[in-house]
């Protein structure tokens, strides 16, 4: 000890001169001073025993300088013993760190690791998604909170008897399997999800240990499958599997379901959809009455705003019902109108004459001959409605001649048809929010046959969403811009949309179907005061490499009003059967068209649209001027 | 005077204890209750959301469309069953028809409104 130094000289010093009191004070005095520079550890006595006797002021101050110096002591750094010291504070870092190691490495080598039961809750339990509404605020998928049974295995004492009274409770758990979930190490299990009240208060009545309750949200879809293709589904865990709401997990608008990220169910907005239920449901129960009437496979349906390319209604039959889904994977469930890809028939025959209009190499007033069937090579293209004579561009269409509209194309040429078509979205795979697509099956080598096929609707296979955003550009004035399920204003649609064809062309369209409904093939449809147009396409089925006449897939396209469209309508029957009061006519006017109208005549006062009395007065003035069109204010079959 | 001092500064310290402890005993209690009351909205919300859903159901279309076709007999509007302003008939002129019966009862004598004199319609001028 340093201090011990000091001590020899220090100490005889004070017993020498204890007897007199000044001497006594000297010393004191002299012992602090000498402990200022002398610094020395703390309980060490250095008081000399003489000192004791000293008066209590010189006692305090004796110990005050000890303080004083004890306090130096510890903030002056020693250098002849800070090796050492460092030396223990290194060990101790050390072997602190290495114990963090040794645990991290342990943590990270065990497989299973210990979870604590509200860790594995919050991992387990569904999270919160948003409402979805249909345009009008009407609910098409909500949360309800309902209770679900879990398991705590490694707290259960007896698992044979927790599962024999599970089972008696909730019969429709399998024994067998709980037993197996019970066995396993896991902190957590599910027994049951989504339990009702009654049953949840004989669980608890159960009185096992280990066994709990935890609130859980469960999506719910009031309308069953009215929409189901559009809304989708979610899984057990409330994950988005399908339609909008996977759209809505893709757009992270759910509750992101990691732990330490749970969102605050309240700050979900809803989210508004362009459906309108009502529609929708007018949609499906009509097409269902169709399916029925005309033992199809398959229907499926659209109606769609024109302006804004908002889809307000979409059914594709058979379907599902959101609230049990059964088999996902099941191939005749599919979304027809976004996932199936068809060949479209004389619908198509719509963007043929339209591309030829576009292209100034006819008009309205051209003459087509179609009084010879159209050799190519070994192919022969036939009318189903033969005329044999020459006919106008719009007796063409109304008229569904083959080989006008093979022809027409003929006169664009391939390249250009190809360029039209690329143009109107019909050669790539369509995207809207809802993540089902296809890809349109385009010929690989394109030569002047496939441009005469296609021009009539056969040869090319496309989504019926492609088809409908293609017309629909046909008849809004031009504009062509994609589909969506969600809110868009007309001025929004402005800036999506770009020209496609002039307004020229696009009233010409209009016409020509307006024409078509009044005398041609979509008279089924033309329901008084709505001054609907239309469009049949009827194409023969491909049955084992050939186009069987028997087997067809019939669509029907219509629009309201045709001077100025709102709405755009779509039906579709795949191998539909002749009603038995239509004489073995299974074609698109007798079905799909049908239906058309019966939905024209329910949904449009829906809409808020009421019959005219008076058709229009002057309802395409640009073609008016140019001398046609004079014919369409006949009301014809009206 | 030292111990008077003490004394009140004793009392004083137990005082603010005491104080402190109903500040604290209230505001766990208060806190409890907000956290009572938080279960409650988020019951009534989880209970609103339910009746939303179930409305919704019970409203679902073609719930009610099965109920109108059996109960209500409503046919789609048809196109004669509008009309325009020129298609209304003019308006009739003015009939009273309450005084016409009246008349034909014989009442008009005791409806009369009894006739009043030159003489009487004006008070003396004084």
């Amino acid at each position: 000890m340093a201090a011990s130094a000091s001590d020899p000289g220090a100490k005889p010093k004070a017993r020498k001169l204890a007897r007199f009191n000044l001497a006594d004070l000297l010393a004191d005095l002299a012992i602090a001073r000498l402990r200022r520079y002398l610094p020395k550890d703390f309980g060490v006595d250095l008081e000399p025993p003489g000192a004791r006797a000293l008066r209590p002021a010189l006692a305090a101050n004796a110990t005050k300088s000890r303080l004083r110096a004890f306090g130096r002591e510890l903030l002056s750094t020693r250098l002849d013993r800070s090796g050492a010291r460092v030396r223990t504070l290194a060990l101790g870092l050390f072997v602190a760190y290495a114990a963090i190691a040794v645990k991290l490495l342990a943590l990270g080598l065990s497989h299973d690791p210990p979870q604590t039961l509200k860790a594995a809750a919050d991992d387990a339990v569904s999270g919160a998604r948003p409402d979805l509404l249909d345009r009008n605020g009407a609910i098409l998928a909500s949360d309800i909170k309902t209770m679900s049974v879990f398991a705590e295995p490694n707290r259960i004492i007896d698992k044979d008897e927790a599962v024999e009274l599970i089972t008696a409770v909730l019969p429709d758990v399998d024994a067998k399997e709980l037993r197996e979930r019970l066995s396993s190490k896991k902190g957590f299990i599910w027994v049951k999800r989504h339990i009702t009240p009654k049953e949840q208060a004989e669980i608890f009545h159960l009185g096992l240990p280990g066994v709990g309750f935890l609130p859980e949200n469960m999506r719910v879809y009031p309308n069953g499958p009215i929409g189901a293709h559009v809304i989708g589904f979610v899984d057990e865990d409330n994950v988005g599997i399908a339609g909008m709401e996977k759209y809505l997990d893709e757009q992270s608008l759910t509750d992101p379901h990691v732990p330490g990220f749970t969102v605050d169910p309240d700050r979900l907005k809803p989210v508004r959809l362009s459906l309108d239920l009502k529609v929708t449901h007018a949609l499906r129960d009509e097409l269902t009455q169709g399916l029925e009437r005309f033992q199809a496979k398959a229907a499926a349906g659209v109606v769609m705003d024109v302006n804004t390319g908002e889809i307000l209604a979409l059914e594709s039959l058979p379907d599902f019902d959101p609230n049990a889904p059964g088999d996902v994977r099941d191939p005749t469930k599919i979304n027809r109108i976004n996932v199936g890809v068809y060949e479209m028939g004389s619908t198509f025959k719509a963007l043929s004459i339209a591309m030829a209009l576009d292209s100034g190499k006819v008009n309205l007033g051209s003459h087509v001959d179609a009084r010879e069937s159209l050799r190519y090579g070994r192919f022969t293209i036939h009318d189903f409605h033969a005329t044999h004579r020459v006919l106008t561009v719009p007796e063409v269409f109304t008229h569904s001649s083959n080989i006008g509209a093979a022809r027409l194309a003929l006169m664009v040429g391939v390249p250009g048809h190809k360029a039209f078509l690329r143009k109107m979205g019909q050669l790539d795979r369509l995207r809207t929010e809802l993540p089902e697509s296809a890809e349109p099956l385009v010929p690989k080598r394109w030569g002047e046959l496939n441009t005469m096929t296609i021009a009539f609707g056969q040869g090319l296979n496309v989504a019926p969403i492609q088809a409908v955003m293609a017309v629909c550009a046909l008849v809004n004035g031009g504009m062509i811009m994609p589909p969506t399920f969600l809110p868009r204003t007309e001025e929004e649609a402005e800036k999506i949309g770009h020209r496609v064809v002039s307004e020229q062309t696009s009233e010409s369209m209009r016409y020509l179907m307006r024409s078509n409904a009044t005398h041609g093939s979509a008279s089924f449809a033309n329901i008084p005061g709505y001054y609907v147009g239309g469009k049949t396409g009827t194409a023969d089925k491909i049955i084992h490499g050939h186009y069987s006449e028997h087997r067809v897939f019939t669509t029907f396209m219509a629009i309201t009003p045709a001077d100025k469209p709102k709405y755009l309508y779509l039906t579709i029957y795949d191998d539909p059967q002749p009603a038995p009061e239509d004489h073995g006519y299974h074609t698109a006017a007798y079905n799909a068209g049908r239906v058309a109208g019966a939905l024209i005549r329910r949904v449009e006062p829906l809409m808020g649209v009421p019959p005219m009395k008076e058709p229009p007065t002057e309802p395409f003035p640009i073609i008016a001027r140019l001398g046609y069109g004079a014919d369409a204010e006949k009301t014809g079959k009206e | 005077m030292w111990r008077l001092m003490h004394g009140v500064a004793i009392a004083a310290l137990i005082g603010s204890a005491a104080y402190v402890y109903g500040v604290k005993y209230r505001t766990i209690y208060a806190s409890e209750q907000l956290v009572k009351t938080r279960h409650l909205i988020n019951k009534e919300k989880d209970a609103i959301n339910l009746l939303r859903a179930e409305y919704a159901h019970l409203a679902r279309p073609d719930r009610i469309q099965a109920l109108a076709d059996s109960k209500l007999g409503l046919v789609p509007l048809a196109l004669t069953q509008i009309a325009t302003v020129d298609e209304l008939p003019d308006a009739q002129p003015k009939v009273d028809s309450i005084g016409r019966t009246l008349e034909s009862l014989g009442f008009t004598a005791d409806n009369a409104t009894p006739a009043v004199t030159a003489a009487d319609s004006t008070p003396p001028v004084r």
